[in-house]
């Protein structure tokens, strides 16, 4: 709560200054009052200007999974990371022991996932603190404000830079334009589950806004301590200045409020950790005509750890205890232009630049006060070449520098051939670098008392560089409309190279730990989803990923199950009634939070029955999900379990 | 400096007495709402095809609605308005001689007719910038085969449509989806009502429903919806709808041509207003594309033609 305190009066008060800026557009065109040829003669500004077109995904230079709306609402999930479950390749956890839910693709390393990229409209919501990670950031709007989730599996630094190493999750929040009135909404059950939302909208054809306030509240896992709630609020401004340009004003928060440790456990004590972020953006596009676009954003993020309890320093003899403290206090700051441009229909070319500041301040973690800092400064560009109608290329690289580790390169070319209608093929390699993180470069965790050092755990000796992928793969698309049949396919072979982890710092300085580049190791494997409308009102949805991760360590081998597989299936029954039922199942794969011998199998089924409801002028839907029909399943960490969830929703739109 | 100012009055009231003389003998005269653009356009296209069927082009005068207010003593044997402005000065003028009226939508030609006390007759017709509701349909019928339903949103201007339009669709086996824009009421309650279960949103042109306030938030919403929208003019197409059909200021200027060498033969103007006999088809390529589509505007072009019977 400390952390919601600290950040919430700015963002209110930059909220309420939008507003206000927003309310002072004016209309840039007159309604005439009746028809007349100019209705037919008038030029018009261009509304699907070339970068508001997107890609096609059979045009994309990689896979990518589209969640919507009605996937979503659909699905019974009550945030992100559990949509992700249900992707090709992804592993997730709903655990709130290190930060929040988490979700990696082609192996959950460690605590953090810090080799993904999380955007929110464009922003990059990954974390800077400690090892880097996205569990905050997946946790930045509530699921009734997101348009679509764009998944794009298999690295991508070439568009994103460096933290999507692995993969992108794009995050895209629904146009305040189609949020308009009141909504709200409800949900209780089993295992303490308490969430609320409600959210505004309002404003005319030049200017649209929507504010929205939610909690999402429930007991945790069995077995870990208690309570976690998430609160947040976002602010969404959409501006129309004149035929040419458009901006958008974004800003918000949000507090992780989570019990971490256990009772009686001296070295991770039961407490509660509260984490909070803060972030504005600003977006201004300008049409430069009917192929020609120009982008420009900034945005501010800020976050704030706080998780500390005490530590006794009775079994040393000494009678007094110290804290021991991971918290502390990171910000980013960006600032991009993006140029769009098209020549005819055979390219499509999109370059620009970005140059980003990320600043970590943690007493504990580097035993100093002083802020670090690495700088950014990022060139891209991206050409969509139709070489022949069948034939695209996609050559894209974008170039990085930065303050502490240097240059890099990421380059990536992806051709995609239409063999036929509805038949893709698809054949690229690429290449990505992950930076180490400020605390994979500087950390320095020493517990002291009265001035004298007990014990360090972690001392980075800066030494370690970047760790680096090597991506080849090839994909196919295929659909039969008439069907309602779609097959998205994708082999992959991943090479990575001087996999960062920790480890034991020397002999002569016992139990100290340093992060070194320790190993080259390959993830390979084949992953497809299949989609397909047998009969009127249903859909099937069948994903398959079988990983093979060639580690020389036990656990890092096993970060990814063999083989995952789900199925979704939704019907549409009489009476307007939705019926969702979903199953997963993974083979053994290590836990996020544990060791080699902490793994588990993960068999688990979901039902939803949904049915609209009326409430005079009101429309809405009330929805019983069980999240876990079965016994209950290990998550996260072999300690905790993910029991049967029931629980009841509803939500009502004015 | 007095020669000066001598000269050039003589040089102006020489010019109005050639002026005069000009519109005294002039075979027809064309009254224009604006100058350049699309009337320029039409009015180029028009005379051309007069002067191909052997009129001289001195016989023909060109007048601003101004010029046409302040002019006396004309005896053309047609007049051509060009746009709503001029049509209404028209109707409301005592010239009895037959006008046709072009490069103006169908309800502007009737608010002329009502406000001037005319009806349309051989008299007082019209050649329509719009284009029918069937030839819109057929549009939807030959781009998007697989379409079913079609989005309709009406305001004051088009709602005089709907039943005919309902009509037609039904003769096609197509249904539709509608909803009602009222004056000063914003349309994004009605438009998602209308985007839902709507294959293809049919664009009718009401100043009400689309202007260029609310086009941004119509192209928007329906792309997000993947609604294709058809809409009513090439700027249209541009902006990011998928397609229109329509006709150019030349190709209502040539036709109006014909129909004026028809008068000046002796013939009498269609006593019913007609539509275009030409058209074009315009697609957004990159719209098409991204919705998965693939069309060539001169193949759908032929096609229409064709299902209209066209030589």
């Amino acid at each position: 709560m400390k952390t919601q305190k600290l950040l919430a009066p700015t963002v209110l008060g930059r909220a309420c200054l939008l507003a206000v800026l927003g309310c002072a557009t004016v209309a840039w065109a007159q309604t005439s009052a009746s028809l007349s040829e100019q209705d037919f003669l008038a030029e018009m500004p261009i509304v699907l200007s070339v970068s508001r077109l997107p890609q096609r995904l059979d045009d994309t230079p990689g896979a990518v999974t589209i969640i919507d709306r009605d996937f979503i609402r659909l699905s019974g999930a009550r945030d992100v990371a559990d949509l992700l479950r249900l992707v090709p390749g992804f592993q997730t956890s709903t655990s709130f022991e290190r930060v929040g839910p988490q979700v990696s693709y082609h192996g959950g390393f460690g605590g953090y996932s810090n080799r993904l990229q999380v955007l929110v409209d464009g922003r990059s919501t990954y974390s800077p603190y400690l090892i880097g990670g996205t569990e905050m950031g997946l946790q930045t709007v509530a699921l009734p404000d997101i348009e679509r989730i764009e998944v794009l599996r298999g690295s991508n630094s070439a568009a994103y830079g460096a933290r999507a190493f692995l993969g992108v999750i794009n995050i895209v929040t629904r146009d305040s334009s189609d949020t308009l009135g009141l909504q709200g909404s409800l949900a209780a059950g089993a295992n303490g589950i308490r969430d609320s939302g409600a959210r505004i909208g309002w404003g005319q054809y030049d200017a649209t806004f929507r504010l929205s306030a939610d909690r999402r509240a429930d007991d945790g896992l069995l077995g870990s301590n208690g309570r976690n709630q998430v609160g947040r609020f976002n602010f969404r401004a959409d501006l129309r200045l004149n035929a040419r340009d458009e901006v958008e004003l974004r800003a918000g928060s949000h507090v992780i409020d989570a019990g971490r440790g256990s009772v009686g456990n001296v070295d991770d004590a039961a407490r509660d950790a509260s984490f909070g972020t803060a972030y504005t953006q600003l977006d201004w596009r300008r049409n430069l005509g009917v192929d020609e676009d120009l982008a420009f954003s900034f945005s501010r993020t800020q976050e704030s750890f706080f998780d500390s309890y005490p530590y006794s320093l009775i079994p040393l003899g000494i009678n007094d205890s110290i804290d021991i403290s991971a918290s502390g206090r990171s910000s980013n700051d960006s600032l991009s232009l993006q140029h769009t441009l098209r020549y005819g229909s055979a390219l499509r070319i999109v370059w620009g630049g970005e140059l980003r500041r990320e600043q970590v301040v943690s007493q504990p973690a580097y035993h100093t006060d002083a802020a670090l800092i690495t700088n950014f400064t990022r060139l891209f560009g991206n050409a969509e070449w139709r070489l022949a109608p069948s034939l695209l290329l996609n050559a894209g690289a974008m170039a990085e520098r930065s303050s502490v580790d240097g240059a890099s390169l990421a380059p990536r070319l992806m051709l995609n051939w239409h063999s036929s209608a509805g038949q893709t093929w698809r054949a690229g390699v690429s290449r990505a670098f992950r930076p180490p993180s400020a605390f994979e470069r500087s950390a320095d965790v020493r517990y002291e008392w009265n001035g004298h050092l007990l014990v360090q755990s972690f001392l980075a000796t800066g030494k370690v560089r970047p760790e680096s992928v090597l991506v080849r793969e090839m994909g196919y698309l295929g659909e039969i409309k008439r069907l309602g049949f779609s097959l998205d396919l994708r082999a992959f072979h991943e090479q990575i190279n001087g996999f960062v982890r920790n480890s034991l710092f020397d002999s002569v300085h016992a139990g100290v730990r340093d992060y070194i580049n320790s190993e080259d190791f390959t993830i390979q494997g084949l992953e497809y989803q299949l989609k397909f409308r047998p009969w009127s009102g249903v859909h099937l949805i069948f994903n398959q990923t079988y990983t093979t991760i060639s580690s020389t360590d036990l656990s890092t081998a096993t970060a990814a199950p063999r083989l995952a597989s789900s199925l979704a299936l939704f019907q549409k029954l009489p009476g307007g009634l939705d019926l969702s039922l979903m199953h997963q199942m993974n083979g053994p794969s290590t836990l996020q939070g544990g060791g080699y011998r902490d793994q588990t199998e993960l068999n688990r089924t979901d039902l939803r029955l949904a049915l609209p409801v009326r409430f005079g002028a009101n429309r809405g839907e009330l929805a019983l999900v069980v999240q876990n029909t079965g016994g209950p399943y290990q998550d996260f960490d072999a300690k905790f379990w993910f029991q049967r969830r029931a629980f009841v929703t509803l939500r009502l739109d004015n | 400096m007095m020669a000066r100012l001598r000269l050039l009055l003589l040089s102006l009231w020489l010019g109005t007495l050639a002026a005069a003389g000009a519109q005294a003998a002039a075979t027809l005269v064309v009254v224009s709402s604006a100058s350049g653009g699309a009337y320029l356009e039409a009015t180029e296209a028009l005379i051309e095809e007069l002067v191909a069927g052997g009129l001289a082009r001195t016989k023909i005068e060109r007048l601003s609605v101004a010029e046409f207010a302040a002019a006396r003593s004309l005896a053309p044997r047609l007049f051509v308005a060009l746009g709503a402005e001029a049509a209404n000065a028209l109707a409301k003028s005592e010239q009895r001689v037959p006008v046709l009226c072009t490069l103006l939508p169908r309800s502007s030609y009737e608010r002329a007719l009502l406000e001037g006390g005319r009806r349309a007759s051989g008299q007082f017709s019209a050649l329509y910038l719009d284009q029918p509701l069937s030839r819109h349909l057929d549009l939807i019928r030959v781009a998007l085969p697989d379409a079913r339903k079609v989005g309709l949103l009406w305001g004051p201007d088009s709602k005089a449509q709907a039943a005919t339009l309902k009509d037609l669709a039904r003769s096609r086996n197509l249904e539709w989806t509608e909803a009602s824009v009222s004056p000063g009421e914003s349309l994004f309650a009605s438009l998602a009502r209308t985007l839902v279960g709507a294959d293809v949103l049919l664009a009718v042109a009401d100043p009400q429903v689309y202007n260029s306030n609310s086009i941004q938030n119509i192209l928007l919403t329906s792309f997000r919806a993947r609604v294709p929208v058809v809409g009513f003019s090439p700027a249209y197409v541009r902006a990011g709808a998928l397609l229109a059909v329509h006709v150019t200021p030349a190709q209502l200027g040539r036709q109006a041509g014909a129909l004026a060498h028809g008068v000046l033969a002796g013939k009498a103007l269609p006593a019913a207003p007609l539509y275009s006999q030409d058209f074009e088809i315009a697609v957004n390529e990159h719209v098409a594309r991204s919705l998965g589509l693939a069309l060539d505007a001169q193949a759908l072009r032929e096609r229409l033609l064709r299902l209209e019977g066209a030589p």
